[in-house]
């Protein structure tokens, strides 16, 4: 399980400096509800994130009946957590609901962009 | 919610159906994928012990990257709970009812289709260690590729939530708004069903032969990209019955033609989407076993996949009757 720890660490620490970087610039630049859109996301994709770990001992030395009934419950869960910042933002001014939405994929953003930019090198070696 | 007087019940109503079904068909698909993927990475580690930590680090990254569906179907439902729609007229009701079956639908595929990746990939890193970072990136662009069905849903359940359809006569349109909704969302569980069979295909196939991954994931891109095909045609004829203007009727069979047009494409494509699905799995699978002839098997892939893609084809002509003809 110290690989997991690992993982979450890794992904969830980059996803918050992301979501701070990127609500910082929004602020700045004067999107003040924007910025706090994204940054109120990214704190709930984190969250997800490591309840998405948290789960994964309950899934393992399970069949695949089990395995699956164990993962509907778990998204069930984590949905109904993921779905608090969204219900702020839809329900108040505060925070923008684009930007809220964008925010809760912060971790998948993070994670799909640090393997597009591993494959930047490899695709520059091939064709040269 | 600040609706006008009249219609409120009737699209709070809605709303509410439709943000439940968005959110209860959404998911269906992810938790299906995620124990597949669970159940796969648990074959793994009794295979290989020794690098469960590997698997499990895998597993997790694909889990997280595979329910993205369904956290879009999360957005739609919350947006249809909590929206405002200022001065709606009762077209918003049947707006916001497609929009709930759009989005619910629209997530079940690529739910489902984003496990096989990863559970394919976990099987393979037990298989061979030396491949994981090949595999986990692979797992990673076949799973991303599979969202796309979900993500043409979620277009066209925004628009039908954001669309103002205040002059359109209330008959037919009701029914080109919930029939553009289960166009696409129909469409798409095939698409997203059949570009997981392909991406889990291409895990297996680097997993047993690392040095192919360069034909293994063009072939796997090219069979994705076709078997979305189908689900093309949903949004195409969803635009077409969001977008078109359609005379005043009260006859019944007005408003059924524009409901059947969108039934139509939707269970049309269905099928196809799995059927080209299950041609991209057959290629890359062979691909990895034989590389030398990546070529031919790319156009036995293409050609068994355009024969499939015909019934697709054959129910969008019936759609485009019903919406122009009838």
């Amino acid at each position: 399980m110290e690989a997991i720890r690992h993982t979450q660490k890794k992904y969830a620490s980059r996803a918050m400096v992301a979501g701070i970087c990127v609500a910082l610039i929004l602020i700045l630049a004067g999107y003040r509800t924007l910025g706090k859109g994204v940054m109120l996301g990214a704190v709930f994709s984190v969250i997800n994130f490591v309840l998405i770990g948290a789960t994964l001992p309950f899934n393992a030395g399970r069949s695949r009946k089990q395995a699956t009934a164990v993962s509907f419950g778990s998204i069930i869960f984590r949905y109904a957590i993921l779905a608090f910042p969204l219900v702020i933002a839809a329900r108040g001014k505060s925070f923008d609901f684009a930007a809220t939405a964008v925010g809760i994929f912060m971790v998948q953003i993070v994670i799909l962009s640090e393997h597009a930019w591993k494959m930047i090198p490899l695709i520059v070696h091939k064709r040269s | 919610m600040n609706m006008a007087t009249d219609f409120e019940p009737i699209i709070r109503l809605s709303a509410y159906i439709g943000g439940g079904i968005a959110m209860g068909l959404g998911a269906v698909g992810a938790a299906i994928g995620e124990g597949y993927t669970a159940a796969e990475a648990n074959m793994a580690v009794s295979r290989n012990p020794k690098i469960s930590g590997d698997i499990f680090k895998n597993m997790l990254v694909g889990q997280a990257v595979a329910e993205s569906a369904s956290i879009f179907a999360l957005v739609i439902a919350i947006l249809l709970l909590f929206l405002e729609t200022p001065s709606a007229g009762e077209l918003k009701a049947a707006a916001l009812f497609g929009a709930g079956l759009c989005m619910g639908f629209g997530a079940i595929g690529s739910g489902v289709g984003s496990g096989f990746p990863g559970g394919n990939a976990c099987s393979g890193i037990s298989r061979q260690p030396a491949a994981t970072s090949r595999l986990t990136t692979n797992m990673l662009i076949g799973s991303a590729v599979c969202q796309t069905p979900a993500i043409f849903s979620m277009v066209v359940a925004l628009m039908l939530i954001f669309m103002d359809f205040g002059k359109a006569p209330t008959f037919p349109t009701w029914a080109a708004l919930i029939g553009a909704g289960v166009s696409t969302g129909l469409a798409a569980i095939g698409s997203g069903y059949g570009g997981g069979l392909a991406a889990g295909a291409s895990c297996e196939g680097i997993a047993r032969q690392p040095e192919s991954v360069g034909n293994v994931t063009t072939i796997m891109l090219v069979g994705q990209a076709v078997a979305q095909t189908p689900s093309i045609f949903g949004l195409l004829v969803s635009f077409v019955l969001l977008f078109k203007s359609f005379p005043e009727s009260t006859a019944l069979s007005a408003s059924m033609a524009l409901l059947a047009a969108g039934l139509s494409t939707g269970f049309g494509g269905i099928g196809p989407g799995i059927g080209n699905g299950m041609a991209a799995e057959g290629a890359v699978r062979w691909v990895a076993r034989n590389t030398e002839h990546a070529g031919d098997l790319m156009r036995t892939m293409l050609v068994g996949q355009a024969v499939s893609q015909s019934t697709a084809i054959y129910a969008m002509v019936i759609s485009l009757i019903l919406i122009f003809v009838v």
